[in-house]
């Protein structure tokens, strides 16, 4: 008996010590963050060995625990799934937390409730693994409604703030649209292939219809942030750092694209949902860049990059690629974790200031944030050989070549131009040219919990596609050959994004707008699409609510409709026939008449 | 029909047109009412006096009494509408409501 089973299921109860610890005295202690962290690194470390055992000898384990009810014919059980996806995911996602951990012991230093944050990031951990382990429907919703508890909890951090409880219930709100999708789906599985568990379901159903993926990719859109249910990943960025380094980059709003790779036997075969797919994340992807060209908050660029790497990865999706898709979330991962991580080590030195207009001749003051940040963002854009390359690259590359949607594939490159463009504008705003900020900072990275977890996923971002890439058995054949000019396109958007936005950024930086014009209105605004959704459609319903109960139903119906109506009617009535006028002489002078005629025809009837 | 019986039905016929076609007062109308009441009186009475029909005497009596109630609240009809409106020409009673 090899280690697989124990040290995965080892790996999950050792996350789930500390909260239980947190009854205790313990949790008042000022120790329990250190023991957090050292947790999650053990997790870590124990969640290397299935990995190995898997890239060595391509063991995957089903894990079926606990028979829970058995309801019917249907049978619910814990179980768990620990295939590719699940074994490769585990240990990235526990290095990234640990890495963030230890960030948020620098960042966090002064709240006085560290440790309920260090409990909550570790229950949003803890159901994430068990979205990403699950091997029945309803374990994975279990972990999906998890993570959108915690980051409801984690974005409304400071809850004084009016925005951030905004911001935290339209994340709710837009997450249960897409639950709708998803219990659809359920709903559909349990009715039509009498299961929630994924073996039966990839065996009973080959060719499924339309309707359950379609459920699935309503759920997808609704995690994570495809266009229509995409305005909360911005708005989200009222949370700490952390929390948008852990959840709005790496680990939550890729679950609903984590959902779709699990499906991936039943989305191979229906060429609709893949279109949907494709398309979907093209507009998503074009839209999110679109706007992130113009924000001016540095965390909302950095959310928006990630809405549209998520387009990307929805695009992958349809192109037929889940093997893909997943490299490219586990690289994508480690460098935007490390880019919300430079952020926030740059908003803190500067006393809070989050607005890139207010920064900037960080170059020389911040040596060590410079180089990550400027690392992290070639790694996003996809310079070679560093960690987007090996599956950004590759994406593009396989767009350029398939038998697809055209205008999907010119979206993409749009927007990979653009993801140079804005990556530029923050590289320029930040850390080059004259400082913009008041004088009177200190500023100093020298704190080793700063430091060390920026570096390891500095050394992540660089290496870790080359190592994930040659480590992760190859599912499907790789493209061999491809034209000259096919094969450079990526690069040479990248380069013409990063050329363009240079030279516009240094001969512009002194001028200044009259007016503004519609483009920039339409990015700034994000679309119109916050200001069309969240105001002028509740505006509407609500304005014909009240018309119609108001005066529809009330006024109208209830009030005009009989009583004043026979009021009405009584009186008009009344003033015509009262038309009496008291002309007694006329009437007797016609009684007289009648009278004499009626004697003189009965009393001479011939 | 013997001559006696046609005059007082002529007188009958008379008391009724002026009771019908009066030209103001409405005291005239009363006043014919009671022509009329008189000229039934002696109708009657003659008819049973001539026809023997001792049983109905009570009859003419009988319409006397009534006669003379409705004479009576004639007369206090025309007080009041001399109360309110001073005069008792009929054109004044164009009104529904007291």
């Amino acid at each position: 008996m090899n280690l697989f089973t124990s040290s995965t299921l080892l790996t999950l109860l050792m996350l789930i010590t500390p909260v239980m610890v947190s009854s205790t005295d313990f949790y008042k202690n000022n120790k329990y963050q250190h023991y957090v962290k050292n947790m999650t690194l053990l997790a870590f470390i124990t969640s290397l060995v299935p990995m190995t055992m898997f890239i060595h000898t391509n063991q995957e384990m089903l894990i079926s625990n606990w028979h829970w009810t058995t309801i019917h014919t249907l049978k619910l059980t814990l179980s768990f799934k620990m295939d590719y996806f699940s074994l490769m995911f585990m240990p990235v996602a526990l290095f990234i937390t640990w890495s963030i951990m230890e960030f948020s012991m620098w960042y966090m230093h002064s709240d006085p409730h560290i440790n309920q944050f260090f409990k909550y990031l570790l229950i949003f951990l803890i159901t994430m693994l068990i979205l990403v382990t699950a091997n029945n429907l309803f374990q994975l919703f279990i972990g999906w409604e998890g993570v959108g508890i915690m980051s409801f909890l984690l974005i409304s951090w400071w809850f004084g703030r009016t925005d951030a409880n905004t911001a935290a219930l339209q994340a709710i709100l837009y997450n249960r649209i897409g639950d709708i999708g998803f219990l659809l789906s359920m709903a559909w599985f349990l009715h039509n292939t009498n299961t929630w568990s994924l073996q039966q379901i990839f065996m009973l159903s080959q060719n499924p219809p339309t309707l359950p993926l379609l459920g699935l990719t309503l759920a997808a859109a609704g995690k994570s942030a495809q266009f229509g249910l995409h305005p909360w990943l911005p708005s989200a960025m009222e949370g700490p750092t952390p929390v948008s380094a852990l959840l709005h980059s790496s680990t939550m709003v890729v679950a609903g694209i984590f959902l779709l790779i699990r499906f991936h036997p039943l989305t191979e075969n229906n060429k609709l949902i893949q279109t949907m797919m494709l398309s979907l994340g093209a507009l998503t992807t074009l839209f999110t860049a679109i706007c992130a060209l113009t924000q001016n908050d540095i965390k909302k660029i950095i959310a928006f990059s990630t809405s549209s790497q998520l387009g990307l990865m929805m695009t992958t999706l349809g192109l037929n690629q889940p093997h893909l898709t997943f490299l490219h979330i586990c690289t994508h991962a480690f460098f935007k974790a490390m880019l919300f991580l430079c952020s926030g080590s740059i908003i803190h030195n500067l006393n809070n200031e989050q607005d890139i207009r207010k920064m900037g001749g960080l170059y020389k003051i911040l040596p060590f944030t410079t180089t990550a940040l400027i690392i992290g963002c070639f790694a996003l854009t996809g310079m070679p050989f560093l960690t987007g390359f090996y599956s950004k690259d590759l994406i593009i590359e396989t767009a350029t070549s398939s038998y697809t949607n055209a205008w999907a594939l010119l979206l993409t490159l749009t927007a990979t131009s653009m993801t140079a463009i804005y990556s530029t504008r923050i590289i320029f705003f930040t850390l080059l040219e004259q400082p913009r900020f008041p004088p009177l900072m200190n500023i100093n990275e020298t704190d080793p919990m700063l430091i060390n977890p920026i570096k390891r996923l500095l050394i992540g971002s660089i290496f870790a596609g080359f190592i994930l890439s040659n480590s992760m058995p190859p599912m499907n054949t790789p493209l061999m050959t491809m034209p000259l000019h096919l094969k450079l396109t990526a690069l040479t958007v990248t380069t013409l994004g990063f050329v363009l936005a240079f030279e516009i950024n240094t001969y512009s930086k002194n001028l200044k707008y009259p007016y503004s014009s519609d483009s920039i209105k339409f990015s700034t605004l994000l679309g119109y699409f916050p200001t069309i959704m969240h105001r002028l459609s509740p505006h509407l319903v609500l304005t014909m609510s009240q018309k119609l109960a108001t005066s529809l139903l009330d006024l109208t119906w209830m009030e005009t409709a009989l009583p004043k109506t026979t009021a009405l009617i009584q009186l008009k009535a009344s003033t015509l026939t009262s038309n009496q006028k008291g002309l007694i002489k006329l009437y007797f002078l016609s009684f007289l008449i009648t009278m004499t005629l009626s004697m003189l025809l009965f009393n001479y009837p011939e | 029909m013997s001559l006696v019986h046609i005059n007082i039905l002529i007188a009958f016929a008379v008391s009724l047109t002026g009771l019908l076609m009066h030209r103001s007062h409405l005291m005239s109308a009363l006043l014919c009412l009671e022509g009329m009441m008189l000229s039934l009186f002696i109708l009657a009475t003659l008819t049973i006096l001539s026809t023997h029909f001792t049983l109905a005497n009570m009859m003419p009596i009988i319409l006397l009494v009534f006669a003379a109630c409705e004479a009576a609240i004639g007369l206090a009809l025309l007080v009041m509408v001399s109360n309110t409106y001073g005069t008792d020409y009929v054109q004044n009673l164009n009104l529904l409501q007291c």
